[in-house]
C-alpha cells in the first residue's frame, strides 16, 4: 500500500539536510559519488528510519540529533480505513491524500519517535496552537485574578493595620476623657477635642470595616480561585525542578555523545551501571515532565472554568469536554505509530550476512535458529524453492529425492537467467540442495536430518565456501532478493551498499537485471563507484552524492538530483564519464559498423533517438566524444584500429575549428576520397536544433514558454542539464511514449536530412 | 470615427475639455505611427496584377494590420486581427507587425514556409507576453492569414490561424480554412500550423481578411452579416476590378451599418496574380 516516494535526512554523520529528494519512479535509485562523499549514511539513515536503532557514531560534532523523514505514496481514501474516529476535519483532510509523511527522530538518550509529518501534522499542529493559544489566555486571567487577589489581601491588610492603630488611638483618647473626669482636668477644653477628634476616627474605623467587608466578600468569592493558582504555582515549580534536572542530564549526556564523536571511537565500558542510572534517570524524568505538562495544562483549562464563576466540580466536568474540543484524541505520534505499522520494510543488504551454509540442521530450520550459521541464506532458499517444511514431510524417500532434483533443477534455470557468467566457455554453475540424516559418528545427531548445499559445476562440487567471492557474493544477493521479493504483505525498499564490489564487468551488469526483474516488487536503492551498474540512458534513477566542499571531509553531504548532475563535481562523475564512450551497454566501437564520432553524449542521446524514430537499419554506431576537444583523440584511436570512421560537425564555435584541427592536422595523410568530416548546415548548431522549436519544447523541455532562439542556445542561456534532458527523450522514446507522428514536418524533415547523412556512410 | 461622436459620454464626461484634446491628439499621432508601420500598399504594384485593401478602424487606432513584404523571388501578404481594439489592439498589432519584419528581414529565414513563419511569430507572442500555459497569463493573442507568393513559379503557400484564405478561380470561389488556433498560447497545448499550398492561376483572386466585416451588426435586422453572406458578397464582385470591389464592399459595410457602431475594426486585403 504504502510506496517510498521521497527521502529527507537530517544531522546523519557527514549529512546536515538533505533535503526532499524523491527516489526514481521505477524504483531503482542509483546513488553515485566519491568515497566519504555520504552514499552508505544514506542507507544507514534510512535503515534505522525504519529500525529506530542508532549508535552515538551517527552524530555530528554538533551533536544535533537525525531526524529522517520519508514520504510515502499511499492509494487515496486508504488512511481513512486505518485511522481510527479521525473526526470529521481530519477526515476530510484524509480522505484526499495520496501521499503520507513519517519522520522519526531521535532524542538525547537515543531513543526515538516516529511522528506523522507534513500536511497532517500541520492541521494537528494548527489544533494545538488553538488549545496553546486557549490556555495561554486562561493563564494570562489566572496570572491576573492572582495578582488582583494578592492586591486585595495587601489592601486587606493595610486596612487592619489602619484599623488597629485608630483603635489604639480612640482607645487612648477614651483613657484620657476617662482620666479628666477622674482628676477634673480642663473639662472644658476636653470635651472640645472629643468634638472634633472622636467623631473622624469612628468615621474612618467605620469606613475601614466597610473596605474590609467589601474585600472580604471579593476573596471568599475568589477563595477557588486562589486555590486554583496556588496549586497552578505549584504545578509549574515542580515542572520547573524536572526541567532542572533534565538539563543536567542532557549535559551528561551531551558530555558522552562528545567523547564519542570526537574522539571517534566506541564507549568501551558498555555495562557501565552509572551510565545505565543515568539513562533510567532521564527517561523517568522525561516522562514525569510530559505528565506533569499534561496535568498543568489540564489544571489551566479547570481554572478558566473556576474563573468564569463554576464551582470546582462543574470545572472538572467542563475540563474534559474543552480538552475534546480543542485537542484531538489523536496527534502526530499517536498517527505516526500507527502508520508505520502499515510502512515498507527498509532492508540493509548486508554482504555476506546471508552467505549459504555448507550444511545446516532441519531441527534448526523448522525452530527458527537464527543464530545458527547461514540460517537466513538457507531460509531465502527454501522460500525462493517455494518449500515450506511439510515439504519434507513426505515419507517416501525417492519420491523426496526427486522432488528435491526437480527442485534444484528449477533454482538453477532461474539462477541461469541472472548469472550468464560461465567457467571457461560454456561451464555453468548449479545450485543444488541435499537431505541427509547424520550417520552414528555424530555423537547426539545420529539420524536427525540436515540440508547441505552444493554450488557445482562440471568439473567440480564444491561446498559454497569454497567458491569464489563473487559468486558467493551473487548467490547470496539474489537468494536474498528474490526471497524478498516473494514477501507479498508488505512493500519492501531493499538497501544495497555498493553491490558486487567483487565481480566482474559483465556480472555486475548481471545485477541490474537482477534489479530490473524484482522492481515491481521491491524497491532498490543502491550505492555505487562502479560505471556498469548505471545505466546511462537512464539518468532520472541518478542521485549524486558529494561534499559541500570538495576538499574537506567534514563539510557537509548533499544530494544532487538528476535535474541537478550537471552541478556535480568530475569526480562524483566518474561512473558516468566512464560510461560515455560505452553508453549503448556493450556495442562501443565496431569494426563491422560504421563509427560516426559526434561532439557529446547529449548528441548521441539525440541521434540514437532519431535513429530509433526513423527506423533505420543501416549499419551507423553513433560514438560519443566526451567533450569537442577530444574528437581528434577519438579519431587518432579509430585511425590506429582501422576502423571506419566519420566525425559529425555542427556548427557552432567550437566544433568550427575543431573541423580545422582535423583538416590541418589529423586528417593530413588521409586520401580525399574519404568523407571523414560531415557539416551539419549552418542553422543547426547543435543536435538539438534538430528538432522544431515546437517539438523540442513539446519533447524535450516538456514547457510551454515562448522560444526565439535556437533551441542549443536556449539550453546554453538556461544553464539546463544537456545530458540529461536529452537522455530522458531517449528513454522516452524507446519506451514508445514518442512516436514519429508526434513531430511537426520541420522536424521530420531534419530526420530525414540526419538519417539521409548516416545513409551515405559506407 | 472620431472620438468625440462616440456614444461614451459616461467615459468623456469625466474627462476635462484639454485632457480630451490632448489624448485625441496623442491618437491621432498613434495611429500615424501605425500607418507608417505598415506597408506603402504602392510597393505592391508591379509584383500583383491588381490588389485592394479595405481598411476601416473602428477607432482612431486599429487592432486589425496588414503586411507585406517582397523580395525579387518571394512576396508576403499577410492580414492580421489582434485581441480587442483601440489603443490595446494597436499594441498587439504593433507587435505582430515588428515580428513579421523581424521574420521576414532574417536572411536565415529566406526559404520558411507560411507555416512555419507563424510558428516562429507565435514563440517571440508568447516569449513577449510571458505566456507559459499558465491560466494567470495574459491570454491576448493575433488571428492572422498569411500568404507566401513564390514569383517564377506562382506556388503560393497559405498558413492561417484563425483567419481563413478565400480564392476565386475562373468565376468559382474556395476557401482554405485556417488551423483553430491562435498566435499566442494555446488552451491545452501548441502545434504546429499547417501550411497548404496552391498552383496558382493568372487570374486567380485571393482574400484575406478580419472578422470585423462578417461580425459587423446592421441598424436594421440587429443581426450579424454573417461570414457566409460575407463570402457571397465577395463572390458577387469577383468580375470587377479590385479598387471597384473595395467600394463597393465599403459602400456594402456602411449600409448594413446603417447608424449603430461599428463593432471591429475591418480589414480586408484582396489581390489577383
Amino acid at each position: 500500500m504504502m510506496k517510498l516516494k521521497a527521502f529527507r535526512i537530517r544531522n546523519f554523520r557527514s549529512i546536515v539536510d538533505t533535503g526532499w529528494q524523491n527516489i526514481s519512479p521505477d524504483n531503482i535509485t542509483c546513488l553515485i559519488g566519491q568515497n566519504e562523499s555520504g552514499k552508505t549514511s544514506v542507507l544507514e539513515s534510512l535503515k534505522v528510519f525504519y529500525s529506530g536503532i542508532i549508535s552515538e557514531d551517527v552524530l555530528r560534532s554538533d551533536l544535533s540529533l537525525p531526524e529522517v523523514s520519508c514520504r510515502f505514496t499511499i492509494p487515496k481514501g486508504w488512511l481513512i480505513n486505518i485511522t481510527d474516529n479521525p473526526g470529521t476535519e481530519l477526515k476530510e483532510l484524509l480522505s484526499g491524500l495520496t501521499h503520507l509523511e513519517l519522520t522519526r527522530s531521535w532524542i538525547a538518550d537515543l531513543s526515538s519517535v516516529i511522528n506523522v509529518s507534513g500536511e497532517i501534522s500541520q492541521y494537528l499542529d494548527s489544533l494545538e496552537d488553538a488549545w496553546r493559544i486557549y490556555l495561554n489566555d486562561v493563564t494570562i486571567k489566572l496570572d491576573e485574578e492572582m495578582i488582583s487577589i494578592r492586591d486585595l489581601e495587601t489592601t486587606f491588610s493595610g486596612l487592619t493595620e489602619e484599623e488597629s492603630d485608630i483603635r489604639s488611638k480612640l482607645s487612648e483618647n477614651e483613657g484620657e476623657k476617662f482620666g479628666f473626669w477622674l482628676f477634673w482636668k480642663k473639662p472644658a477644653e476636653v470635651e472640645n477635642q472629643k468634638n472634633i477628634h472622636f467623631p473622624g476616627l469612628k468615621n474612618k474605623l467605620n469606613e475601614i470595616k466597610k473596605q474590609k467587608e467589601e474585600i472580604n466578600e471579593i476573596l471568599l468569592k475568589k477563595q477557588l480561585i486562589k486555590r486554583a493558582g496556588e496549586k497552578w504555582k505549584k504545578l509549574e515549580e515542580k515542572c520547573t525542578q524536572a526541567d532542572n534536572h533534565l538539563k543536567k542530564i542532557s549535559f551528561k549526556l551531551e558530555e558522552r555523545h562528545q567523547k564519542m564523536t570526537l574522539l571517534m571511537r566506541p564507549i568501551e565500558d558498555e555495562e557501565d551501571t552509572e551510565w545505565k542510572e543515568v539513562l533510567y534517570d532521564f527517561r523517568k524524568t522525561r516522562s514525569d515532565r510530559e505528565i506533569r505538562m499534561a496535568e498543568i495544562e489540564s489544571h489551566i483549562a479547570f481554572s478558566g472554568y473556576i474563573i468564569d464563576g463554576s464551582t470546582e466540580e462543574e470545572a472538572e466536568k467542563m475540563v474534559e469536554e474543552v480538552i475534546q474540543s480543542y485537542r484531538s484524541h489523536l496527534n502526530s505520534a499517536i498517527l505516526g505509530k500507527k502508520y508505520f505499522e502499515y510502512s515498507p520494510v527498509f532492508e540493509l543488504f548486508e554482504d555476506f550476512g546471508s552467505l549459504l551454509p555448507n550444511r545446516i540442521d532441519m531441527e534448526d530450520i523448522i525452530s527458527g535458529n537464527v543464530n545458527v550459521e547461514g540460517y537466513k541464506a538457507a531460509r531465502n532458499f527454501l522460500s525462493l524453492a517455494q518449500v515450506d517444511y511439510s515439504f519434507f514431510q513426505q515419507p517416501s524417500s525417492r519420491i523426496l529425492k526427486q522432488k528435491i532434483e526437480n527442485l534444484n533443477h528449477t533454482l538453477t534455470h532461474n539462477f541461469h537467467d541472472f548469472w550468464q557468467q560461465s567457467i571457461g566457455r560454456n561451464n555453468k554453475i548449479h545450485i543444488q540442495f541435499e537431505l541427509d540424516h547424520y550417520n552414528a559418528s555424530y555423537e547426539g545427531k545420529a539420524g536427525k536430518p540436515y540440508l547441505e548445499f552444493w554450488i557445482k559445476d562440471e568439473g567440480e562440487r564444491l561446498y559454497p565456501k569454497q567458491r569464489s567471492r563473487g559468486v558467493r557474493w551473487f548467490l547470496s544477493f539474489y537468494m536474498e532478493l528474490m526471497a524478498s521479493a516473494n514477501i507479498r504483505d508488505k512493500q519492501i525498499v531493499f538497501l544495497v551498499d555498493e553491490p558486487g564490489v567483487s565481480l566482474h564487468a559483465r556480472a555486475q551488469e548481471d545485477v541490474l537485471k537482477v534489479f530490473e526483474n524484482i522492481k515491481d516488487k521491491i524497491q532498490i536503492i543502491y550505492t555505487t563507484h562502479s560505471p556498469h551498474l548505471v545505466e546511462i540512458n537512464k539518468l532520472h534513477r541518478v542521485l549524486a552524492v558529494q561534499r559541500d566542499d570538495l576538499d574537506s571531509r567534514r563539510s557537509a553531504s548533499r544530494i544532487l538530483d538528476p535535474l541537478q548532475l550537471s552541478l556535480a563535481s568530475p569526480d562524483t562523475l566518474t561512473p558516468l564519464q566512464s560510461i560515455l564512450g560505452n553508453p549503448m551497454g556493450g556495442e562501443g566501437f565496431s569494426s563491422k559498423r560504421f563509427n560516426l564520432i559526434v561532439n557529446d553524449t547529449g548528441s548521441f542521446y539525440m541521434l540514437n533517438a532519431i535513429i530509433l524514430l526513423m527506423g533505420f537499419t543501416g549499419k551507423v554506431c553513433v560514438i560519443p566524444s566526451t567533450n569537442v576537444s577530444s574528437i581528434p583523440l577519438l579519431c587518432n584511436i579509430m585511425m590506429g584500429w582501422g576502423l571506419d570512421f566519420s566525425v559529425l560537425l555542427f556548427e557552432n564555435d567550437d566544433e568550427i575549428q575543431i573541423a580545422e584541427l582535423l583538416k590541418n592536422s589529423v586528417f593530413k595523410t588521409e586520401t580525399d576520397t574519404r568523407e571523414l568530416i560531415i557539416r551539419m548546415p549552418e542553422n543547426f548548431l547543435n543536435s538539438e536544433d534538430l528538432l522544431s522549436t515546437l517539438d523540442f519544447k513539446n519533447h524535450i523541455l516538456q514547457s510551454r514558454e515562448g522560444i526565439t532562439v535556437p533551441n542549443s542556445v536556449y539550453i546554453r542561456e538556461k544553464e539546463l542539464p544537456r545530458n540529461f534532458i536529452l537522455s530522458r527523450f531517449l528513454s522516452n522514446v524507446k519506451e514508445g511514449k514518442i512516436k514519429p507522428t508526434d513531430f511537426d514536418e520541420e522536424t521530420l524533415e531534419n530526420f530525414k536530412l540526419i538519417t539521409g547523412v548516416f545513409g551515405e556512410l559506407k | 470615427m472620431s472620438i468625440e461622436k462616440q456614444d461614451n459620454p459616461g467615459l468623456l464626461s469625466l474627462l476635462p475639455d484639454q485632457g480630451m484634446k490632448d489624448h485625441i491628439a496623442s491618437l491621432r499621432y498613434a495611429k500615424m505611427i501605425q500607418h507608417a508601420l505598415m506597408p506603402n500598399p504602392a510597393m505592391l504594384k508591379g509584383m500583383l496584377k491588381d490588389y485592394f485593401i479595405l481598411f476601416l478602424p473602428r477607432d482612431i487606432v486599429s487592432g486589425d494590420f496588414y503586411y507585406a513584404f517582397c523580395t525579387r523571388q518571394k512576396m508576403c501578404i499577410a492580414a492580421g486581427d489582434c485581441t480587442g481594439h483601440g489603443v490595446p489592439g494597436a499594441l498587439m498589432s504593433i507587435l505582430g507587425i515588428s515580428f513579421l519584419n523581424e521574420i521576414m528581414q532574417s536572411d536565415v529565414n529566406l526559404n520558411l514556409n507560411a507555416n512555419r513563419i507563424l510558428n516562429l511569430m507565435r514563440e517571440k507572442i508568447m516569449k513577449a507576453l510571458h505566456q507559459t500555459g499558465d491560466y494567470r497569463d495574459a491570454q491576448d493573442s493575433i488571428d492572422i492569414g498569411i500568404c507566401i507568393i513564390d514569383c517564377p513559379t506562382g506556388k503560393l503557400q497559405y498558413s492561417g490561424a484563425n483567419r481563413p484564405l478565400i480564392m476565386i478561380r475562373n468565376g468559382e470561389l474556395s476557401e482554405f480554412k485556417p488551423d483553430k488556433m491562435t498566435l499566442g498560447v494555446a488552451p491545452i497545448r501548441e502545434a504546429s500550423f499547417t501550411n497548404i499550398c496552391i498552383e496558382t492561376k493568372p487570374g486567380d483572386s485571393f482574400y484575406l481578411f478580419s472578422d470585423g466585416f462578417s461580425d459587423q451588426f446592421g441598424e436594421i435586422t440587429d443581426k450579424k452579416f454573417k461570414y457566409k453572406h460575407f463570402k457571397r458578397i465577395i463572390h458577387s464582385f469577383e468580375e470587377l476590378p479590385m479598387e471597384q470591389q473595395k467600394q463597393r464592399l465599403e459602400s456594402a459595410f456602411n449600409e448594413w451599418k446603417g447608424k449603430t457602431q461599428q463593432v471591429d475594426d475591418v480589414l480586408i486585403v484582396g489581390f489577383q496574380l
